[in-house]
């Protein structure tokens, strides 16, 4: 039977954003302001409290700043004693006097800091904790954690088990969105709960020796089709986010309700486990109401959308857990090699589109069904890139982890010139016309056969002068191969005799941007099946290598440790790798192959770490 | 001119917005209305209003209740 948990995070942050407000106002700035501090406990309480109503436990994660009032640390014990809630501890809410008196920092983020100062001040936060506890807490987190500074905290914390490590697909759109201010530039991660790598906490551990040690959750559970080309901080579950979108008419808001029921219905692709977590602080909740919504609907959103999760509970329909309890519940369902599965309909724009998700050690993926199934994003989470980041550190504030395809980032299939951007499509061919599937919208279902997850596109038609086809596309993913199998079959020919070509390709550069980067380094390569291999440097020349009867085509970006293979089983295909110029940074790799009626190319994308 | 301060709402910049961007818009209390620092948006609390619900527009489900059966 399928279970569905939910994790239901609260933290009594002392000096939440609203206060910037104030200062904006003309007032100054002063951390200590008592007003703040009761508005935002009684906050803290208020939503305990339609927690509690809702017979919902939940998760306080102490701030610093609330470690040093006695109110709100009684408060901690007494509702863990009372409802048994966990007292846990987090990384966001740094900034109060105490802190600023003992760090001389206004640094907001932990994950910003040099390591040796994130090292300080988790020891002095939870020394703290324990100076008022007694005991260490079990969970922490904050917007985002680094795979160094979560390796220190396990080694010097071990009874740690589970925390909030980033936030779904906050890059490079949300700090557009933010007035170009807002440095949560991490995006790249999986959407729900995993076991990250020791190498990048991106990543998923592929086995006991690489796992960092503790249970990785994203901050909030996400809309996995808006938040593809949209800020996600206006689609996830938390009220403020959606007020925030503006998804809403007047008190209603039937979109939240909308956004769990789709992550219940996610269990089927993950073994039976649905998750969601809602983790909000006051700061949204106050007296002068956030965005545009008044107080009085944000406190209604928030009672909404609880007394939802409350109804479920009674229906026997989820389970409310602490954060830790989900650690054990998660460690005991999760294998390393089992992927994260996702097949997302669209809940927002009435278009019927539908985007897959799938993440496993080797990479994350994203499919779009809009896009005749074209890849538009892919991670190669197997090249397990160190990048820790703050001060002092390379990648400074830039924690994404890098792409080797983003369509939205790089373009995809339309371009303002000539060709595509990064994408992973196929285009047919027929005479001298040319049809790119990704023109062609489509729906996917799902299976799981023998070890693979698999999508089934229904048929796509092509019509071209004097000829109508139907295509069908499948996408195989065999389990911890790193390998993505793809099925080109014609299924229907409006004339049996004739033959169309087939090119499969990915065209791909790297970056973790909208920006290009350097290819320089890159080798591209195609080989045949007498075994011969022609190899190109890329050095922004458009050259092109095509070899007839091609058994693989390859392309190495060591810049991002990673090696793109394209192999092929068919007879009669050729291989092409392709070197792109300036005006269009990319590297192609192809595969094409003429075929008839109940004809099918079958290729294999394979990405692995570079040697 | 007079100096720009918050209005009493929150209002965010309608053109900014449709960029999905969250520009807080400043209130001139001399003209009775609102500007934005990025754009060169300006505009009194009926026409926000009024930018907003097109804007909403885009999110044609937003008053649909989906069940489970949507998702299977």
């Amino acid at each position: 039977m399928d279970k569905f948990i939910v994790n239901i995070i609260h933290r009594p942050e002392l000096v939440p954003e609203y206060i910037d407000r104030s200062a904006q106002a003309g007032q100054t700035e002063e951390l200590s302001k008592r007003e703040v501090i009761y508005e935002s406990l009684d906050i803290f309480r208020l939503q305990q409290e339609i927690a509690h109503r809702n017979h919902l436990r939940t998760t306080i994660q102490m701030t610093y700043a609330s470690l040093f009032n006695q109110e709100a640390i009684a408060l901690a014990k007494q509702h863990h004693d009372l409802y048994g809630d966990e007292i846990s501890l987090t990384f966001l809410g740094l900034n109060c006097k105490e802190f600023r008196e003992r760090f001389h920092n206004k640094e907001l983020a932990i994950w910003l800091y040099s390591l040796e100062d994130k090292k300080v001040i988790v020891t002095e936060l939870f020394e703290r904790f324990y100076q008022e506890f007694g005991f260490y807490p079990t969970s922490t987190g904050s917007y985002y954690m680094d795979a160094d500074l979560v390796r220190f905290i396990k080694e010097r914390y071990p009874m740690v088990k589970i925390a909030i490590a980033t936030c779904f697909e906050e890059g490079p759109r949300v700090f557009h969105n933010c007035n170009n201010s807002w440095y949560t530039l991490l995006d790249g991660g999986p959407w729900t709960a995993w076991i990250p790598s020791k190498q990048n906490i991106h990543c998923l551990a592929k086995d006991a020796v690489d796992d960092i040690g503790i249970v990785a959750i994203p901050h909030l559970s996400r809309d996995l089709l808006a938040s593809v080309d949209s800020p996600g901080l206006f689609f996830g579950t938390h009220p403020q986010n959606i007020l925030r979108g503006m998804v809403y008419e007047g008190d209603q808001i039937p979109y939240m309700y909308n956004l769990v029921d789709q992550y219940r219905a996610l269990a089927r692709y993950n073994g039976g486990l649905g998750y969601n977590m809602v983790f909000v602080g006051p700061g949204w909740m106050g007296k002068d109401g956030r965005w545009e919504a008044s107080h009085a609907l944000c406190v209604k959103s928030y009672e909404d959308f609880l007394a939802y999760y409350g109804e479920l509970k009674q229906r026997g329909e989820v389970v409310d857990q602490t954060m830790s309890e989900f650690a054990d519940t998660f460690r005991a369902h999760q294998a390393y090699t089992e992927p994260l599965c996702a097949l997302w309909k669209d809940i927002l724009y009435g278009t019927g589109n539908q985007v897959f998700w799938y993440a496993d050690p080797h990479f994350r993926v994203l499919v779009d069904m809009k896009q005749g199934g074209a890849i538009t994003d892919l991670r190669p989470y197997a090249a397990q890139l160190q990048r820790p980041v703050g001060v002092g550190t390379p990648n400074l504030q830039n924690a994404c982890y890098p792409y080797l395809l983003q369509s939205h980032y790089r373009a995809g299939a339309f371009t303002h010139y000539a060709g595509e951007g990064a994408i992973k499509s196929c285009k047919v061919r027929y005479g001298t016309e040319e049809i790119d599937l990704s023109a062609c919208r489509t729906q996917a279902h799902y299976a799981q056969v023998n070890g693979s997850r698999v999508l089934i596109l229904d048929p796509v038609s092509l019509e071209f002068s004097g000829l109508s086809i139907q295509l069908v596309t499948t996408i195989r993913f065999p389990e911890n191969s790193g390998e993505i199998w793809i099925s080109r079959r014609v299924v229907s020919s409006s004339n049996p005799t004739a033959q169309i070509t087939v090119d499969e390709y990915i065209t791909s550069c790297y970056g973790t941007t909208e920006y290009p980067e350097d290819l320089t380094g890159v080798q591209l390569a195609v080989t045949g099946t007498d075994g011969l291999t022609q190899i190109l440097d890329y050095a922004y020349r458009c050259r092109e290598l095509h070899q007839a009867n091609a058994t693989q085509v390859l392309g190495i970006v060591p810049q991002v440790n990673s090696v793109m293979e394209m192999e092929t089983d068919s007879p009669n295909v050729i291989g092409y790798v392709r070197e792109g110029y300036a005006f269009s940074p990319n590297l192609t790799l192809g595969m094409q192959k003429t075929i008839g009626v109940n004809e099918e190319l079958l290729t294999c994308l394979k990405v692995a770490k570079a040697k | 001119m007079s100096q720009g301060r918050k209005g009493k709402v929150n209002y965010r910049c309608p053109v900014c917005f449709d960029r999905e961007w969250d520009i807080d818009l400043l209130y001139d209390i001399e003209k009775n209305e609102f500007y934005c620092l990025r754009c060169n948006y300006v505009g009194g609390e009926a026409d926000i209003l009024a930018r907003y619900q097109n804007t909403k527009t885009k999110y044609r489900d937003r008053l649909k209740r989906f069940t489970l059966a949507d998702f299977e």
